[in-house]
Formats: C-alpha cells, sequence, structure tokens
C-alpha cells in the first residue's frame, strides 16, 4: 500500500534530475566530498550498454520510422519520453500551442540530444542593455568563461579557433574534416559572406577521461555503445558514483521541496513510481534540475504557510518569461552532388560545418528589421537511408516509372540538403507556465498550462532565415523547396518544438525582479538551488546544453565552497 | 586535423574495433534477431493487414512497374516492398488516426482495374504489358495529366514514394544505392579526394543534372 515514509539518512545534497544540469551538479559535488541523493523520474539507462549502434532500419518495426511514443525513431536513445508521456499530462491554454518534450530516463535528454556545444558570447548576456529588449543577466561572460572551459575540458567537445564576434572560441579537440555536400556549401556561403565554420559538438575526435574516440557512425542519437559522445550518464553519473559519494533512485517523480518552519529547505518528496509511494529524502541542500518547465512545477506545487504560492516565488515570476529557440527549415536539391562516386558520408553524428550570426554590427547599426540573431544547422549527403528519403523525387523528374526512374532514385541520392535556422527569442509576459487549476497527472501532482506568443522580432527573423537559406541553395546552383509563406508566419516553429526552453525561474540582481540570485540560488531560501536552464534570462541562438553545464558547475562550486564556511546550513 | 594522438587513458583503437566490430553479431544474438526476421528472407511469414489477395496481386505488378529488377538489384516485390506498403498502411492508420493514406492508394488499386476493364476487358494485374504502361503513361507524370486522371496521378505519385522509400531503405535498395556508411571507421578523412575532384570539375565547367543546370561557378 502507498504510505508515507521518511528515509532516515541526511544527505548533504538532494538533487533533482539526471541530466545536463542535475548531472554536472551531482559530478561536481561529489567530487568536492559531499553526499548526495540524485532522483530522477524515469528509468536506468546506460547508453554505452543499451545502445542500438550498427543495428538496421530494415530491421526495425516500420523500417524504424517515428511514432507519436518515439517520435524521432525506433532507434532514438529515448526510451521514454517524447512530446507525450503517459499518465503525465500538460494542458495548453486557449490559444497557445506550446509542445513540451521530456525524457524519463537516467541522463535525461543528454541521451538524445544533438550534442551542440556553442557558448553564449558576451553580448548575449547583456541583450537589453545593447538592444533595449528583454532583460540582462546578472553576469558577464567573463564569469562563466572558466566554467565553459572546465565543462568543454569534461564532456569534449571539438570546434576550432575563429575569432569571431560574439561567438567565443573554446577548449577544442580537432574538428572533423568537412563533407562533400558542406564544402560545396561553404563555397556558396562564401559567396554571399556567410561565414560557414567548423561546427562545434560534444563528440571525442580523441579519447579522453577513458572515454573511447568517435568511429563516425553518424547515429549519435542511438545513444554511444562507446561513451563517444557526451550524455550525463557516462560523463557525470557513472564517475560520481566511483566516489562513493553518490546515491542514484530512478523512478522518483519529485513533487515538493520540503520547507521547515524557518523557511528552509528540509528536502524533496517524490512519488516511487514502482509503488506509488510517497518518500521524502532529507538534505541540508536542494538543488532543482528536472528541466526549466519541470523545476517551475516543483517550485509552485512546494506550497506551505510560509510560501503559499510555491518556494522561492515571492517575486511571483517563477513559471514567466518561458521562451523557447525560433526554428524555420528550407531544404534544397544540389544537382552538382548528383551521381558521385559512392563513398561512406557518414562521419560524425551532425553537422561538420555550421554558420554563427553575422550581422551583429548590421544590427548595431539599425539595419535589421528585427533583433538577436540566429545560426544554421545543415545537413545533407549520403545518409543512412528511412522512410521519407525518397519521396518527393516527381518534382525533380516530373514523374516516371520503370528502369529509368530506378537509375534516376539513385543518381539523386545524396543530392539532398537541408538549412535549419535556430535564433533567439525574446522573452515575453505572454509566455510562461502555472499550475493547471484542474488537472492532475497519474502521480496526483497538479500539472501545468502554457501560455506562448512569438513576438514580432521572432517571425521576421524565420523571414530572414527562409530568404538566406534560398540565396545559399541559389548560389549553389540547386533548387528550394519551402511550404514557409506570410500567412503561416514563415515556416516559424510551434512552441516547444526546438526543446529548448529556458527561464520559468530566472536570475537576477534583485529579489523584486528574480526568482535567483547571481549563483542560482532562491533568494527566498538560501539552500534552494537551480542548475537547469530555468534560471536563464535570455535564450541566445547559442543552444542550452553547454550553458547549462558551465551555470551549474558554477552553481555547484559556490555550493561546495558556501558549504566550507558553513553559510548553508539551516 | 587528421593527424591522431596516441589514444590516452588506455583505450586503443585496436581493442575498441574488437569491440565494436563484433556488437553486431553479440546484439543479434542477445535480441533473437536472426535472418528469419529480416522479412526479405521471409516474404511467406509475413501476414497482410490491408490488402486482400487481388489488391496483393495488383500491388506486386505495380511496384516491379515503378522499380523492376536491373543490373544493380532485384525487383521491389524482390525487396519486400508490397510487405512495406501494407504494413506502413495500417501503421499510418494506428499513427494518425485515420485512414486516408489507405483509401487513396485502395481507391487508385480500384480505379487501375476499372479503367483497364473498360479499355482492355482485364484486371490490371492480368493485362499486357504494352496496356499496363498505356495505363501508367497517362497517370506517371502529373504536369502531363488529363484534369480528369488528375486523382489518380495523385494515386500514382504517393504509391511511386512508397515503392521508393520501401525499396530504398530495404537491405537490397541499401546495397543498390549503394550506401555504405552504419558501420565503424578507423579514421575520418573527410570528403575522397576523387569525390572533390568531380565536383571541381562541375563547378569548372558547368553541369547539367536531373535537378537542373548549373553554371560554372566563377568564385
Amino acid at each position: 500500500m502507498a504510505q508515507v515514509k521518511a528515509t532516515p539518512k541526511t544527505y548533504d545534497v538532494v538533487v533533482v534530475g539526471s541530466g545536463a544540469g542535475g548531472g554536472v551538479a551531482a559530478h561536481v559535488l561529489t567530487l568536492a566530498g559531499a553526499k548526495v541523493c540524485l532522483l530522477e523520474a524515469g528509468g536506468w539507462y546506460d547508453g554505452a550498454k543499451q545502445s542500438d549502434m550498427f543495428k538496421w532500419p530494415y530491421n526495425a518495426p516500420h523500417r524504424g520510422a517515428g511514432t507519436k511514443e518515439k517520435p524521432f525513431g525506433y532507434f532514438d536513445a529515448t526510451l521514454v519520453g517524447g512530446w507525450k508521456v503517459p499518465g503525465e499530462p500538460y494542458t495548453n491554454a486557449a490559444g497557445t500551442e506550446w509542445k513540451w518534450w521530456r525524457a524519463r530516463m537516467l541522463g535525461g535528454r543528454t541521451n538524445h540530444y544533438g550534442r551542440i556545444s556553442l557558448r553564449m558570447g558576451p553580448y548575449d548576456f547583456k541583450p537589453y542593455s545593447r538592444d533595449g529588449k528583454g532583460f540582462d543577466w546578472p553576469i558577464t561572460y567573463d564569469d562563466l568563461a572558466p566554467y565553459y572551459d572546465k565543462a568543454e575540458e569534461l564532456i569534449g567537445v571539438f570546434g576550432t579557433k575563429e575569432g569571431m564576434e560574439n561567438t567565443p572560441d573554446g577548449r577544442f579537440l580537432p574538428a572533423p574534416a568537412p563533407r562533400g555536400y558542406e564544402r560545396v556549401i561553404k563555397m556558396a556561403s562564401d559567396k554571399l559572406k556567410i561565414p560557414c565554420i567548423p561546427s562545434r559538438l560534444a563528440i571525442l575526435t580523441r579519447s579522453i577521461h577513458g572515454r573511447a574516440a568517435c568511429h563516425y557512425c553518424a547515429q549519435c542519437g542511438r545513444a554511444c555503445g562507446v561513451n563517444a559522445n557526451f550524455n550525463s550518464p557516462g560523463v557525470h553519473i557513472f564517475p560520481a558514483m566511483k566516489t562513493g559519494n553518490l546515491e542514484v533512485r530512478t523512478d522518483a517523480m519529485a513533487r515538493e521541496v520540503v520547507v521547515g518552519p524557518d523557511g528552509l529547505a528540509r528536502g524533496v518528496s517524490y512519488i516511487d513510481k514502482k509503488t506509488r509511494g510517497e518518500v521524502t529524502v532529507n538534505a541540508r541542500i536542494v538543488v532543482l534540475a528536472a528541466s526549466c518547465c519541470e523545476t517551475a512545477r516543483i517550485m509552485l506545487n512546494s506550497r506551505s504557510s510560509r510560501f503559499p504560492n510555491g518556494v522561492g516565488n515571492s517575486s511571483g515570476l517563477v513559471g514567466r518569461y518561458l521562451m523557447d529557440t525560433v526554428g524555420s527549415d528550407v531544404s534544397g536539391y544540389l544537382p552538382i552532388l548528383e551521381d558521385l562516386p559512392p563513398r561512406n558520408e557518414d562521419g560524425v553524428g551532425g553537422m561538420h560545418m555550421y554558420m554563427p550570426w553575422w550581422n551583429y554590427q548590421q544590427q548595431k547599426a539599425g539595419k535589421m528589421p528585427f533583433a538577436r540573431g540566429y545560426h544554421i544547422e545543415i545537413g545533407g549527403g549520403r545518409g543512412l537511408p528511412g522512410t521519407g528519403d525518397f519521396e518527393g523525387s516527381e518534382q525533380m523528374l516530373g514523374g516516371g516509372y520503370g528502369a529509368e526512374f530506378k537509375r534516376n532514385l539513385r543518381k539523386m541520392y545524396g543530392a539532398g540538403v537541408g538549412f535549419s535556422g535556430r535564433g533567439e527569442m525574446i522573452p515575453n509576459a505572454d509566455s510562461y507556465c502555472e499550475l493547471d487549476p484542474t488537472r492532475v497527472d497519474q502521480w496526483g501532482i497538479p500539472v501545468l498550462r502554457f501560455h506562448f506568443k512569438w513576438s514580432r522580432d521572432e517571425i521576421l527573423q524565420a523571414k530572414h532565415m527562409q530568404d538566406t537559406f534560398k540565396e545559399i541553395i541559389t548560389a549553389a546552383g540547386g533548387k528550394y523547396f519551402t511550404s514557409a509563406t506570410a500567412e503561416n508566419n514563415w515556416g516559424i516553429s510551434q512552441g516547444g518544438e526546438i526543446i529548448h526552453e529556458v527561464g520559468a525561474a530566472r536570475m537576477g540582481d534583485d529579489p523584486k525582479t528574480s526568482v535567483l540570485n547571481p549563483y542560482c540560488q532562491a533568494w527566498d531560501c538560501r539552500n534552494l538551488f537551480v542548475t537547469d536552464a530555468a534560471p536563464f534570462v535570455s535564450n541566445a541562438d547559442k543552444n542550452p546544453t553547454l550553458t547549462i553545464t558551465a551555470l551549474g558547475w558554477r552553481t555547484s562550486e559556490y555550493i561546495a565552497e558556501q558549504v566550507k564556511k558553513r553559510n548553508l546550513a539551516g | 586535423m587528421g593527424d591522431r594522438m596516441p589514444d590516452r587513458n588506455g583505450v586503443s583503437r585496436r581493442d575498441l574495433f574488437q569491440i565494436i566490430g563484433a556488437a553486431p553479431a553479440l546484439a543479434a544474438a542477445a535480441t533473437g534477431a536472426s535472418a528469419a526476421q529480416n522479412h526479405e528472407h521471409a516474404a511467406a511469414a509475413y501476414k497482410r493487414k490491408v490488402f486482400d489477395d487481388h489488391q496483393w496481386r495488383t500491388v506486386e505488378v505495380l511496384c516491379d512497374l515503378i522499380l523492376p529488377a536491373d543490373e544493380h538489384s532485384g525487383s521491389a516485390t524482390q525487396a519486400g516492398v508490397p510487405e512495406f506498403i501494407d504494413d506502413w498502411l495500417d501503421f499510418r492508420k494506428q499513427e494518425d488516426g485515420d485512414d486516408d493514406l489507405a483509401a487513396e492508394i485502395l481507391g487508385g488499386l480500384a480505379w487501375l482495374d476499372r479503367e483497364t476493364a473498360r479499355l482492355f476487358s482485364k484486371t490490371f494485374a492480368a493485362a499486357a504489358p504494352d496496356q499496363q504502361k498505356k495505363i501508367l503513361d497517362r497517370i506517371a507524370w502529373p504536369e502531363r495529366a488529363a484534369a480528369e486522371d488528375r486523382p489518380w496521378a495523385a494515386f500514382f505519385s504517393r504509391i511511386r514514394d512508397l515503392t521508393a522509400d520501401g525499396f530504398y531503405s530495404s537491405k537490397a535498395g541499401i546495397a543498390d544505392l549503394p550506401y555504405l556508411g552504419n558501420t565503424a571507421v578507423p579514421e575520418w578523412k573527410g570528403c575522397d579526394p576523387a569525390v572533390w575532384a568531380e565536383i571541381e570539375r562541375r563547378m569548372k565547367n558547368g553541369y547539367r543534372g536531373l535537378g537542373g543546370e548549373v553554371k560554372p561557378w566563377n568564385g
């Protein structure tokens, strides 16, 4: 029977969530000597043992196609998760079409993500000062730079030193040489004076820390059987367990931060999914890293006489200023790539080249119709064939069938390319999550209700993406294909679709206008910290995971120092 | 960029390739996956979900007209494409919550028979090759199709795409392309010089491809 039981032991720290933010906190804190209990809402996962590396889609159901349960396909590392999690709904306010991705497994989204690892730049921390929109972070690039160094040296990121504006270089492993189509796209970009440089991905091109180097099978999304890409279990959690200081509890669905009469956190209550019983972990310090929205949900659900609107929420800003990334895509067909000598073009699991934002000076001079920038992600080549890859041939051939059609498909394979813009969203007051007043999930926990709107800046940015991608494809002698129009806001993604949600418990200098202080410590509760993307004040075009890791590292070091100074205990 | 540091921390490339070279075989043994599970070798074992016997025969004939055997590979039916399409129609019904795709395909198959009966007093599958060709030539190029044939041209575009998807994602289709990856590569060297030389030739001289003409690149 379900019953409330308290574990007598008191840990130094309880960490909620085992993804990039929870993983780095567990790693740094256990190495500093803290006794840590890590809670994960999903099951155990070890990609090195459970990866579907080298398997073939023709041996999978429906050739490995995506389903509601596995949107990224049968072999995707996300065993339980997606935009719908069974028994764990969320709701949208009228007029909102938000999608909330969750990964219920050890390591969370780090098992599946694209490994793109871009540092935010100096401008990105002070966007309000630069263009008067949004808000400034309470920290600068220089504050975070040492932690970007540490993060890159631990997780392993390849790249090249470029010295470009607001695109800081890092501690890079050697970058892999570009594929053929990437060299063609770079030459087309050069004509248009759009910079195209080696990408920066958390994939090992050399062995470090006992992890093997990449063997270039391109299927990082299936998890890596030799741990050559960054994932929280293989890089943060398993090494942390070797210290003897880490206890991991899976199937532990955090419900509430338990707060004492003194207003300090006492631990975390969770539902043990296997028994449906409620368990409380006692700890001197609580670190939330459940993912941006889930962290806000736990804070809002942690109501007490001391915190009637949820712990840490005296500002009323928990859940507010939720952001995702702006996305818009164009696909292309480059005849120059047709019928080339067959070669293995796999490479790493992701792009070897990308285009960082290049119009900072034009924006500063007031010459652009929107604020903030985007980077361009590219795809193409003779990749692993799956369903959908051979559709639409009539766009090039006009139709046909028979022996000639078969010959033509063979020639066309490898000539398709794709361009995806990933841009900055400016936080706005219409985009937030709150507790739905009537709905609960199967664990009896009130669920989130979302509100979301793009502003004109994001929509005009999507238009600029479309125009740019068409120009590049045309410059390469190709044809472009897009369904984006003014009527559908230039194909802008749905909120949440790019799976870069950040904000919802932002950090700041002032307790009235922020939830967390400059060390991601709750203003209202000094032994409560957040190490996922909830503290983000803005959402630069740089993908969030590297910044989550660096910021979480900085917060964890601060926690360790404060413990030594005895500033945190109740 | 191409140089390799000796691997530190005790993981040698040789060990790695001994491990991962064996991985697919081990994984197959562990999951019970075998040739019997690969439906290209087990067509007889496939249980149809959508097509009846006559529709099945029609799909086999139609798929092989779309992708016949040639010097590179066998036909669509030999690669299990009818099984793929039957399964895919059922799968989409489950995933999409409607059977619009199945309706479009079954409706198109019905028209093929209706039209072949009207013109040649036969089913499509039983018609002579030149009779089948007469029908398909009306619907295989949508821009040229007569206005009254447009639904059937749309049907044909759909089943042509399904056939191409099913064939080129099969084991036989992957070997035909060929796709040479999904395997461990000891050293990544980037674009092969022979491939790049060909691209550069095209940039210099221009190139007329299936997807249009590429003018010479002048920097």
